[in-house]
C-alpha cells in the first residue's frame, strides 16, 4: 500500500484507540436546545441540496429556539462513512449525519450513535403516536436494529424503491406480433421471460439505437439481487435469528430464473455505467429493473430519445402481493455531543420529517416521502411524472435490506457470486457458499460487541 | 615513544572536535529529512505491524499475536518455504555468479551446477509454499497477490522495451520530435481515473464499441473485455483443447485483467521514454561515430552502446515500475465491477476491502506488511540481478 494509505489508517488507528465511547442516559426533557448551532453532513448535490438548503433556511428562521442548523455537502455515501470512521469517538463528528442502516451499524459497533429512541418517546420533544402512525411502517421500522437491543439509530427522511421500469410501446408491438399474449406490464415471471424473449429478437420500431436490442439489462448488484428474491416469496436475511438467508429457495427460484434469461440470450450484463438508462431511453432496452429515485432521468433518457411509452411497475413476482425493495439512507445522530446540541439536531430532524417539509423535499428530489400524508400535497407532482404516482402507490409493499455491520462486504460477495451464477455456476451450490460466508461476515463483525 | 605521545594528543583531540562539529551540522542538516521520514514513513510502518498484532476493527482489542498472519498464509510451514525459496533465488545468483569466484573470472562449473541445483530448489520451495497456503490460508488475498504478480510482470518489461524503443526513434534527428514526446508524456499526466473510466468504455463488452469494432474488422467475435474473468489462455486454446483445465497460477491472467496491464502500459510507456531520452542525452556521440567508423551498424550500435549505457535508467525504471505495480490501486478500483467479479482485485484492492468494507483493520495492517515484505524482497532481487551491473558495481 502506499505510505499515504498507511498514515491514513494509522492515524484513523489512533483516533479510535481512544477509550470507548460509552453512553450514559440522558434526561432530554429538561434540556434547553436554545441558541444551538447543529452541523448537517450530507450527500446531496445539485438540486436536492438547493431543496436541501431551503429547507434549512425555513426551518433555521421559523423554529422558536433560535437553533442554526449548517448542512455541509460532504461528499458521497463512502466518503461520509470514511470520515465518520475516523472521527467516532471525537467531537469532531457532525451533529446529524447520513448513513446507510449498515453504515449506521457500523458506527454503533463502537457506540457512535445516539439511540433516538427516548427523543421519539420524549413529551416534551417526540413524535405523537398520529405522527408515527403517517410513517409509511417499513420505513419507519427500517432504523430499528434488532441486533442492537432495538435501539432506533436513525430516521428516515426519504427513501427509494427497486422498480421494473418497462417500454410499454414495444410490448404493444410485440403483443400485435402475437408474441406475447398479456395487457401492461408482466406481472408474473413467465410473462417478463416471455417478453424479454421476444424482444431480444425483435427490436423496437420506435429504436434510435443501432445494435442488436435487449430484452432485459441487469446490473450486478446485491439490491437486485434482494428485490428478486423478495419477488420470488425469499428474504435475504431473518431478522429473528439475525442471520443471512442467501440460499432461502426464493433466491435460489430467483437466480435459477436469471440465469436461464441469460442462458437463453434474453438478458444481458448493464457495462457500463448508467448504460441501462441510455438503452432503454433510445429504446434498445425492454425491461430494466432499477431505483425508483431514477425516474427523473429515465424521463430525460426517454425524452432525449425514442420518446415512447413507459411506465414503472412492481418487478413480475411469485408471491400474491407484490413485495419491494425500499431502501434509503437514514439521518443519524452521532454520539459524543452535548444534550443540548443532541435536542437541537432532533428538532431539525423532527421538522425535516415532518408533512410540510416531506411534500417540499419529495418535489424536490424525485425521492419518496416518508409519510403517508404527503401525498394529499403531491397531486400535481403525481401528474406531472405518473410513473411517481405509480411507485408511490406500491410502497406498502414495500421491506429493506438488512441492517447490519458489515452488509457492504456482504455486498460485495452477492455481488462476485451472483455474477458467477450468470456466467453459468449452480446457483444451489454458490448461493449455499455464499450464505457461509456472509455469515461468517456477520459473526466476525458482531464479535467486536463482546 | 613517550617522548612524541604528548605532542600528538592535542593534534588528535583537535581533529575529533572539529570532525564532532561536522558531524554535528551534518547531522542538523539531515534531521528535518529524517524526521519527516520517521513521522510519515517509517512510524506508519511500524504502527502497521502493531496493528496487525491486536484485535483491531472499529477499535483497538487484545493483543492476538501473530493471527492474523496465520490466517492469512493458512500454514506457516508453506510461508516458509515460498519466502525461503524467495530467499534461495539470491543464493542461487550468488552461487552462480559470485561465490568461489576469487581473482578469477566467473565462478567455476561446480559452483554454477550447485547455483543451478539451488534455483531447482528454490522453484519447487515456492511451488509447495504456495500449494500449502492455498489449502489453508486467505485465498482471497494470495489470489491477489498472484493478480498482482501478473500484472507487475505483465506489464512492467512490455513498458521498458517499448519505451525504450520509442525514445531510440524519438532521439533521432525527426519533425515534430517536441510534439511527439508531449503526445507520450500525455497518458502519464491524464488523471488515472479519467483514463480508467474511457479504457472501461473502449474495453466494453458491448459490440459497438472501439475493442469490438476492431476485432469485428479482423472477423473476430465481440469479447467480454473487462467482464471476462476466464483466462486468456482458455479463450486463446479453449477451443483446441477443449478437455484441458485453464486453471491455477499457470494459466495467466483473465482477460479483464490484461486491459488492466494494457492500462499501465499505456499510462507508464511515455513517461519511461521521456526518463530514457535523458539517458540518452547522457551517451557521448563519438561512441556512435567510433563504433560507426569500426563498421557498426544501428542495430549493433543500439545493442552494443545504447542499451549497456542506459543500464542504470533501465535499472531505476524497472525498480520503480514493479514497486508501483504492487502498489497500484486507483485505476484497478475504477476497472472493476461486480461482473468483474474478482478478476482484477490485486493485493493492495484486497486490502482496500479489507479496512473500509470489512472494518477489519488489524488484517489490513497484516495484509500491508506482507506486500511490503514481498515489494522489498523483489526490490532486494532486482538489486542483486541488476544492480551492480547497471550501476557499475
Amino acid at each position: 500500500m502506499k505510505i499515504g494509505r498507511f498514515v491514513l489508517a494509522a492515524l484513523l488507528a489512533l483516533l479510535l484507540a481512544s477509550p470507548a465511547m460509552a453512553q450514559e442516559a440522558v434526561d432530554y426533557e429538561n434540556v434547553d436546545p436554545s441558541g444551538q448551532t447543529v452541523t448537517f453532513w450530507h450527500q446531496h448535490s445539485r438540486e436536492r441540496e438547493t431543496a436541501l438548503l431551503e429547507i434549512v433556511e425555513e426551518f433555521n428562521t421559523t423554529n422558536e429556539y433560535g437553533i442554526t442548523v449548517v448542512a455541509e455537502y460532504q461528499g458521497g455515501y463512502d466518503d461520509i462513512f470514511q470520515k465518520m470512521v475516523a472521527l467516532l469517538g471525537t467531537q469532531d463528528t457532525p451533529n446529524i449525519v447520513v448513513a446507510y442502516q449498515n453504515q449506521a451499524a457500523t458506527y454503533q459497533l463502537v457506540d457512535g450513535l445516539v439511540d433516538m429512541t427516548p427523543l421519539v418517546e420524549s413529551e416534551r420533544w417526540g413524535l405523537t403516536q398520529e405522527d408515527i402512525d403517517d410513517f409509511f411502517p417499513g420505513f419507519w421500522q427500517s432504523d430499528i436494529f434488532p441486533s442492537f437491543d432495538n435501539q432506533r439509530l436513525g430516521i428516515a427522511p426519504n427513501r427509494s424503491m427497486e422498480m421494473l421500469y418497462y417500454n410499454q410501446s414495444w410490448l404493444d408491438e410485440l403483443r400485435e406480433q402475437g408474441l406475447i399474449d398479456f395487457e401492461g406490464p408482466p406481472t408474473t415471471p413467465e410473462q417478463f421471460e416471455a417478453a424479454a424473449c421476444a424482444a431480444s429478437e425483435n427490436a423496437f420500431s420506435g429504436a434510435t439505437a443501432t445494435g442488436r436490442p435487449y430484452g432485459y439489462e441487469l446490473s450486478i448488484d446485491a439490491s437486485r439481487f434482494a428485490s428478486w428474491t423478495f419477488a420470488f416469496g425469499g428474504n435475504v436475511y431473518d431478522a429473528e435469528t439475525n442471520r443471512y438467508t442467501l440460499d432461502d429457495p426464493g433466491a435460489i427460484a430467483a437466480m435459477e430464473f436469471l440465469q436461464g434469461l441469460f442462458e437463453k440470450g434474453c438478458a444481458v450484463f448493464v457495462s457500463e455505467q448508467y448504460g441501462d438508462q441510455t438503452n432503454f431511453g433510445a429504446g434498445r432496452t425492454l425491461f430494466t429493473v432499477s431505483s425508483s429515485s431514477g425516474l427523473p432521468f429515465y424521463q430525460s433518457a426517454v425524452e432525449a430519445g425514442a420518446g415512447f411509452e413507459w411506465n414503472v411497475a412492481a418487478i413480475p413476482h411469485t408471491t400474491p402481493e407484490p413485495v419491494m425493495n425500499v431502501y434509503g439512507a437514514s439521518v443519524s445522530l452521532p454520539a459524543g455531543h452535548t444534550p443540548e446540541e443532541t435536542v437541537a439536531a432532533w428538532l431539525f430532524l423532527k421538522y425535516y420529517t415532518g408533512t410540510e417539509a416531506q411534500a417540499a423535499w419529495a418535489t424536490a428530489s424525485q425521492y419518496f416521502p416518508v409519510r403517508e400524508s404527503v401525498a394529499a400535497g403531491l397531486t400535481e407532482f403525481f401528474e406531472s411524472l405518473p410513473p411517481y404516482q405509480t411507485a408511490f402507490e406500491l410502497l406498502d409493499y414495500g421491506i429493506a435490506e438488512p441492517n447490519v455491520p458489515g452488509y457492504d462486504f456482504v455486498r460485495a460477495l452477492i455481488d462476485s457470486e451472483m455474477a458467477a451464477i450468470m456466467d453459468g455456476a449452480d446457483v444451489a451450490e454458490t448461493l449455499t457458499f455464499a450464505n457461509r460466508e456472509a455469515n461468517l461476515i456477520l459473526d466476525d463483525q458482531m464479535a467486536q460487541l463482546d | 615513544m613517550s617522548t612524541i605521545t604528548p605532542t600528538r594528543r592535542p593534534t588528535r583531540r583537535r581533529v575529533q572536535a572539529r570532525e564532532r562539529r561536522e558531524w554535528l551540522t551534518a547531522y542538523l542538516f539531515v534531521l528535518p529529512a529524517t524526521l519527516v521520514i520517521a513521522v510519515f514513513g517509517l512510524f506508519p510502518i511500524a504502527y502497521s505491524v502493531y496493528m496487525s498484532l491486536h484485535r483491531w476493527r472499529i477499535r483497538k482489542g487484545d493483543f492476538i499475536g501473530l493471527s492474523n498472519y496465520t490466517s492469512t498464509f493458512g500454514d506457516w510451514w508453506g510461508a516458509a518455504a515460498f519466502f525461503g525459496g524467495l530467499l534461495l533465488i539470491l543464493v542461487a545468483h550468488w552461487l552462480w555468479t559470485d561465490a568461489f569466484r576469487g581473482d578469477r573470472q566467473g565462478a567455476p562449473t561446480y559452483a554454477k551446477a550447485l547455483g543451478a541445483l539451488t534455483l531447482l530448489g528454490a522453484g519447487v520451495a515456492i511451488a509447495l509454499g504456495w500449494g500449502l497456503m492455498m489449502e489453508a490460508g486467505n485465498r482471497v488475498y494470495l489470489n491477489g497477490l498472484v493478480r498482482t504478480v501478473y500484472y507487475g510482470f505483465g506489464s512492467v518489461p512490455i513498458q521498458i522495451a517499448l519505451a525504450l524503443v520509442l525514445a531510440t526513434l524519438l532521439f533521432q534527428k525527426i519533425r515534430g520530435q517536441q510534439l511527439f514526446r508531449m503526445l507520450y508524456f500525455l497518458p502519464y499526466v491524464t488523471p488515472a481515473v479519467a483514463g480508467a473510466a474511457i479504457f472501461r468504455n473502449i474495453f466494453s463488452p458491448r459490440e459497438e464499441r472501439l475493442a469490438n469494432q476492431v476485432l469485428g474488422w479482423v472477423g473476430i467475435e465481440p469479447q467480454r473485455w473487462l467482464f471476462e474473468t476466464r483466462p486468456v489462455s482458455q479463450l486463446l486454446f479453449g477451443g483446441l483443447f477443449p478437455d484441458a483445465s485453464f486453471t491455477g497460477f499457470w494459466a495467466g491472467p483473465s482477460l479483464a485483467l490484461v486491459v488492466v496491464i494494457l492500462f499501465g502500459i499505456w499510462t507508464y510507456t511515455g513517461y519511461n521514454a521521456v526518463i530514457f531520452l535523458a539517458g540518452l542525452g547522457n551517451i557521448a556521440p563519438e561512441l556512435y561515430d567510433a563504433a560507426a567508423i569500426d563498421g557498426a551498424d544501428k542495430r549493433q550500435q543500439f545493442r552494443f552502446i545504447t542499451v549497456p549505457l542506459l543500464a542504470p535508467v533501465t535499472f531505476y525504471l524497472t525498480v520503480l515500475g514493479f514497486i508501483g505495480t504492487f502498489q497500484a490501486f486507483t485505476h484497478l478500483y475504477v476497472m472493476r465491477s461486480g461482473a468483474t467479479r474478482d478478476a482484477v482485485d490485486t493485493a493492495s484492492i484486497v486490502i482496500f476491502d479489507t479496512f473500509y468494507r470489512r472494518n477489519d483493520f488489524s488484517m489490513a495492517a497484516a495484509q500491508s506488511v506482507i506486500l511490503f515484505v514481498i515489494i522489498l524482497i523483489l526490490t532486494l532481487m532486482q538489486n542483486r540481478f541488476f544492480g551492480r551491473r547497471a550501476l557499475g558495481g
